[in-house]
């Protein structure tokens, strides 16, 4: 009987969860090929063994630090994929969204091996947690819950243009494919921006509060907290023109797919300029 | 005792010659029993539709002089105005179960796949059933030709998509709206296949239909027929922005919706999606309209391609259902008894895309 050995660290749970991405990925490739004509539990089946794994590498690195495991760039980003890979098991169990895992697989790829970068896991010195606290942690893992939000509204984003890309150029695998429909699609990419803005927008308030209970200020021009406010503002403005009917679906869905590539990449760069948010390397 | 079949069908006789061997419903259980009491046939089944007309039949005598008495029997009383050789084709044992399984799973119908014929199928089996002139071995074929039917249904792509262009219009309506339920449709042209595709759509639970037409007095009576509301032709854009589908099928030598027409008229839509299906030829719709936001068209070729996509499909899958029906009509006569010959032995075994080898 297989027995994990002693001596395999998060980190390589990790590396396995991140590896079963990778063989979803390419393993979509072909079904992308075959354009997703049969359902498949194939997907569902792998992600949710790389989340199993994800999330035991999570819980043993919480253990370890004793306190929610979002201190540096690799914790948040392995939580934002946890956030998405979470979030895919529950919407897959319907059928039509099944598909959603194919097209999440080359996100989470990605995101893992740049999280598995040798800088983004430095060592914390002592005294590194001087913030530490339920508001500390609470604040960090609503921000990143809504960036896995968002994360998979791209998601969906980048299936409604594939399939209305291909219904308006009248390919057959438009009509074939197991995809959802477009209004269908639409309102779960709707939807699931509405979730991740509202946990932003807690995120937002209980690091005013944190900032309170450490600084006593609500508020501190740090280039981190000014760029959540941005992400906050820009979310909000896509949300009210698709609330008012303002923009087509392709548009809202363009829409949701930038932000969250512009929040994908300049995410780690404004989280390094934060003074805030660095704590002493040792 | 051999499972025998005789028939004609679409692929040896014309409709001209179909529609004089089509057997009144009301007649055949007179047939069946006519031909139990009359014949050699231990068992008997009429398969009486559209496109073909078959016996099936079970005996302890020889084949041959059954199958005389079949033909016989059928051309009691009709006219064939040629060979009537040409029309009709014999199966005997492991040749006639696989034509019954074929014929059971749509592999030999007009529309490949289609599965109206097991419906009838079944409906013919039960009748012969009810009027207990079958027996244990047609039972029993018939049996598995169902479970056939339905193991190829499940397993393979042979019954996969549409392949009319009214439902292919059903399907793309399938992947841009969540539901037909409270979908409009809108038909311009109060055309056959126009009718057929809004026909289509609301047998899929479309809300309502808005017909208009050149001629009021026919867009009243198509609405009338399909429970909706007749508009005047040239105010059809007063109901625009209800509609959801729209059918165009009429005679214009022009262009009745375009560009210009249709840009200001979507933007009081709020982004709702619009499906166009222009079936008219010359077209009804400017391609360029396509190029609108929201705005979905497809023109007969679009929808014929489709439909020929899926044909295709469906043809790829025929191997794999040949071997389903080689497979289970083995497991049937061994069932029976006497093993079948091996198909290298039996030069009867008529291969994919082949007409059967008994045919006469």
């Amino acid at each position: 009987m297989f027995s994990a050995p002693v001596s395999w660290t998060d980190k390589t749970y990790f590396c396995c969860a991140v590896t079963l991405y990778g063989i979803v990925m390419v393993y979509s490739v072909f079904l992308w090929r075959k354009g997703f004509q049969r359902d498949d539990w194939v997907v569902y089946g792998m992600l949710a063994g790389g989340w199993v794994l994800h999330t035991v590498a999570m819980v043993k690195r919480g253990f370890n630090l004793e306190a929610c495991p979002i201190t540096n760039l690799y914790e948040a980003t392995a939580f934002i994929m946890w956030t998405i890979v979470a979030g895919y098991l529950v919407v897959g169990v319907w059928q039509r969204f099944r598909f959603v895992g194919a097209f999440a697989s080359p996100l989470l790829f990605l995101l893992g091996v740049f999280a598995l970068f040798p800088d983004m896991d430095p060592e914390l010195a002592p005294g590194s947690h001087e913030f530490s606290g339920a508001l500390s942690s609470l604040h960090k893992a609503l921000l990143l819950l809504s960036f896995g939000g968002f994360g998979l509204s791209a998601v969906g984003a980048v299936m409604f243009l594939t399939q209305e890309k291909d219904l308006k150029l009248h390919k057959f695998r438009a009509i074939l494919s197991k995809l959802p429909s477009l209004e269908r699609l639409e309102v779960a990419m709707t939807r699931l921006v509405w979730i991740a803005f509202g946990l932003l927008t807690a995120g937002l308030v209980t690091s005013s509060a944190y900032l309170h209970q450490v600084k006593n200020v609500w508020f501190q021009p740090d280039p981190e907290m000014l760029w959540v406010i941005g992400v906050w503002i820009f979310y909000l403005v896509l949300l009210m023109l698709q609330k008012r009917h303002a923009q087509s679906g392709r548009r809202f869905a363009w829409g949701t797919l930038g932000s969250f590539l512009f929040v994908m990449l300049t995410f780690w760069g404004v989280y390094l300029l934060s003074p805030l948010h660095q704590p002493p390397a040792s | 005792m051999p499972i025998l079949c005789l028939g004609l069908n679409h692929r040896t006789a014309p409709v001209t010659v179909r529609e004089r061997f089509a057997l009144p419903e009301g007649e055949l259980p007179v047939l069946l029993e006519t031909l139990r009491a009359e014949t050699a046939a231990s068992g008997v089944v009429i398969l009486s539709t559209c496109n073909r007309v078959e016996l099936y039949v079970t005996t302890d005598a020889e084949p041959q002089p059954l199958l005389n008495e079949l033909r016989s029997f059928l051309l009691k009383n009709r006219e064939v105005g040629g060979d009537a050789d040409e029309i009709f084709y014999e199966h005997s044992g492991q040749s006639a179960v696989q034509h019954l399984f074929k014929v059971a799973s749509g592999l030999d119908s007009m529309v490949l796949g289609e599965t109206e014929i097991l419906g009838q199928l079944k409906a013919a089996y039960q009748l012969a059933l009810d009027h207990k002139v079958t027996d244990a071995r047609l039972n029993k074929a018939f049996q598995k030709a169902f479970n056939v039917a339905k193991q190829i249904r499940t397993e393979t792509n042979i019954q996969r998509g549409s392949v009319s262009v009214a439902n292919v219009a059903v399907e793309l309506a399938g992947k841009i709206f969540d539901e037909l339920n409270d979908r409009a449709v809108m038909v311009i042209g109060a055309g056959d296949t126009s009718e057929k595709t809004a026909r289509a759509l609301l047998s899929r639970g479309a809300r309502s239909v808005i017909v208009s037409n050149r001629s009021f007095d026919r867009a009243e009576a198509l609405a009338s027929e399909l429970g909706g509301k007749a508009v005047d032709f040239d105010h059809w854009e007063s109901e625009f922005a209800a509609i959801d589908i729209i059918i165009s099928s009429t005679s214009a030598p022009h262009y009745v919706i375009d560009r210009k027409k249709l840009e200001p008229l979507q933007a009081g839509r709020q982004h709702r999606p619009l499906l166009l299906v222009d079936i008219a030829v010359p077209r009804d719709i400017e391609p360029e309209v396509n190029f609108l936001e929201d705005v979905y068209l497809y023109n007969i070729d679009d929808l014929q391609a489709i439909a020929d996509d899926y044909l295709r499909l469906r043809q790829e899958e025929i191997a794999k259902c040949e071997s389903i029906v080689e497979g289970k009509t083995r497991e049937l006569l061994e069932s029976l008894g006497g093993p079948p010959k091996s198909r290298r032995q039996d030069p009867t075994f008529p291969s994919a895309g082949e007409a059967p080898a008994t045919q006469n």
